[in-house]
């Protein structure tokens, strides 16, 4: 599947330069619009909103600010099975695509939404446990609260805010919570969640840097489970290489999440806490109206459901078109 | 762009409402999405707590933090011996269960002896029902046959002398039941060939050697109607032998035949050890 995307990527990239129109886009007129609801959306990389999932991946598009795309993002976990030193441990994969959009409502709101269908698989002893279906639609609006608005100035800043519903349309299935440690093979949170969205972009010409802090409240759902509240923050430099063909804006940072327990029917669910912190790394490929990033997320450090589960890598490939 | 933002924004002075405007609305919506999260995490539903449900005590035989795997799983305990076990089985009985206000309901004795069996499967899952719905926060059992239900005579026994006979928990009626019986080989630095093991409790001469449990539930069971809280006992055989006292099966094989814990000053010992090996590991509400 990795060298799939990877042939994909450097095929569309040789086919973007044979191609090479001439460039109507020249550096100036290209602002780094395009990071502005990256952090904001963040947050519905979890697979599903639970104990070990991917809140905090992210990247959106920074080479349109406004579009609609489409992503598949990957999320590997090796849980412990059981309670004791030798429970086997299992392999865990989340995998979701995703149909994603920015709107601006005028120059300082923007609208975003997210259609994420799951698909998770994972390697129990007793066999193959397969999951999937449309996972928790997301609509949220952020608002520029300050925005420096001199060309000339030598540092540009942009804060935002927002805030967002998730919606309860990925099925949450009691019985998959049932015997094994991982509460967040899921297709959902099956509840009403709401999020609360600040981000802050600071650049000067080419390079920019963005740093961003997300909160989830989730709620409990028809089968009285909640799953804990979560934080997401993050920081991610990029730099704009302009080829004249192309434009290209690596990528790197890192990424955190801290998750709060999970409940059921108002008692604690033991080994549902936990917290982890991801290096970043991506590359956005711009050409006329389409742009193609991937990205990788490797942990630098974690503590999930008390050690009983292990996040192993994210990546994630999309592609999106400038409306 | 964002010099055609500027320029838009002092030019259009209508923009400038429709801008305020939007921001009274996000700020509204922030307000609403807020309480409405606020509402639905304080609306804890206070359904009134009535009738029965059930209960399921799961035993989950354990060695030190493994799984126990009988016959082939060599189990080191701290004084280095090696076991390899082939048989666990103990008696648990007299459950009652305590309320989070302090009250408790006591299991039907009548209903209250169970023999769990590693080789069993379905015995590790103690079934109790007709619990009144409650919250409980305590469970506390017995492991072992009661002074008390014992002088009531083999009549009074009803059909679990049969039972406990079936599954090899007597010695006899007189010598009265195996409250646990845990048996398989071991080898040691001065026992090189693996040799039998057996460690039997019960009552002998003038120590009845019966242990009472009680044992705190991290998450409270919930019984309903609609729920079975599954409370996941872990039971750590190690702690037989290495726990409040150590005993060592090489001190205890005089002919050199294998080590045979039947009786005797060993049986307080191993009694005190066995109080200490159940632990709540978490409590499914289910």
């Amino acid at each position: 599947m990795k060298n799939t995307i990877i042939i994909s990527l450097l095929t569309f990239l040789s086919i973007q330069f044979v191609k090479a129109a001439p460039v109507k886009d020249s550096i100036s007129g290209f602002t780094f619009q395009k990071m502005q609801l990256d952090a904001a959306m963040d947050f519905d990389c979890d697979a599903c909103g639970c104990s070990a999932s991917g809140g905090s991946m992210g990247f959106s598009s920074m080479l349109n600010s406004n579009f609609i795309g489409i992503r598949y993002f990957n999320q590997s976990y090796s849980s412990r099975d059981g309670i004791f030193a030798n429970s086997p441990w299992i392999d865990e994969n989340f995998n979701t695509t995703q149909i994603w959009t920015k709107i601006p409502v005028n120059e300082k709101i923007q609208i975003a939404a997210l259609i994420p269908y799951h698909f998770h698989n994972r390697e129990l002893t007793t066999g193959t446990e397969k999951i999937s279906g449309l996972g928790d639609i997301t609509l949220m609006a952020t608002y520029s609260v300050y925005k420096t608005q001199k060309d000339s100035a030598v540092f540009t800043h942009n804060i935002q805010i927002g805030g967002g519903v998730k919606m309860p349309t990925g099925k949450f299935e009691e019985s998959n919570n049932l015997g094994t440690v991982n509460q967040s093979f899921q297709l959902g949170t099956g509840s009403w969640d709401y999020l609360f969205v600040t981000e802050y972009m600071i650049k000067k010409e080419n390079l920019g840097l963005n740093s961003m802090i997300n909160y989830n409240i989730k709620t409990e759902n028809s089968k009285k489970y909640q799953f804990g509240n979560q934080l997401n923050y993050g920081s991610t430099f990029f730099y704009l290489l302009d080829l004249k063909t192309v434009q290209l804006v690596p990528q790197v940072g890192f990424a955190g999440e801290v998750y709060e327990t999970n409940k059921q029917y108002g008692e604690k669910v033991i080994n549902t806490a936990g917290d982890i912190l991801f290096s970043k790394f991506g590359l956005e490929v711009g050409k006329d109206k389409l742009s193609l990033g991937i990205n990788a997320m490797l942990p630098i450090n974690q503590n999930l459901s008390s050690g009983n589960i292990e996040a192993n890598y994210r990546w994630s490939v999309n592609l999106n078109y400038t409306l | 762009m964002r010099s055609s933002f500027g320029a838009a924004y002092l030019k259009n002075y209508k923009k400038e409402i429709t801008l305020k405007e939007m921001k009274n609305l996000l700020y509204k919506a922030v307000a609403v999405l807020a309480m409405s999260a606020a509402l639905t995490a304080c609306s804890n539903d206070e359904t009134t707590v009535s009738g029965t449900g059930k209960v399921a005590l799961e035993f989950d035989n354990s060695f030190n933090g493994n799984d126990l795997i009988l016959e082939t799983q060599a189990n080191t305990t701290a004084s280095n011996e090696v076991l390899k076990i082939t048989a666990i089985k103990y008696i648990i009985s007299n459950i009652v269960l305590t309320k989070e206000d302090g009250t408790t309901f006591t299991y039907p004795k009548s209903d209250s002896y169970f023999i769990v069996d590693e080789a069993t499967a379905t015995s590790h899952v103690l079934d109790l029902k007709n619990v009144p719905a409650a919250n409980y926060t305590k469970v506390t059992f017995g492991v072992g046959v009661d002074k008390a239900q014992w002088e009531l005579g083999a009549t009074g026994q009803a059909d679990f002398l049969a039972k406990a006979q079936a599954e090899g928990m007597m010695w006899s009626w007189s010598a009265g039941y195996k409250f646990i019986a845990f048996e398989g080989t071991f080898t040691s630095a001065t026992v090189g060939t693996a040799l039998p093991f057996k460690v039997h409790t019960g009552q002998t001469g003038t120590d009845y050697n019966y242990a009472t449990i009680i044992l705190d539930l991290k998450t409270k069971a919930l019984v309903r109607s609609n729920i079975t809280p599954q409370i996941h006992i872990v039971t750590d055989l190690s702690k037989v032998l290495n726990s409040t006292n150590v005993i060592k099966l090489s001190d205890n094989n005089p002919n050199g035949t294998g080590a045979m814990i039947m009786g005797g000053a060993n049986l307080p010992l191993v009694t005190q050890n066995v109080a200490t090996m159940f632990t709540v590991d978490h409590v499914h509400n289910d």
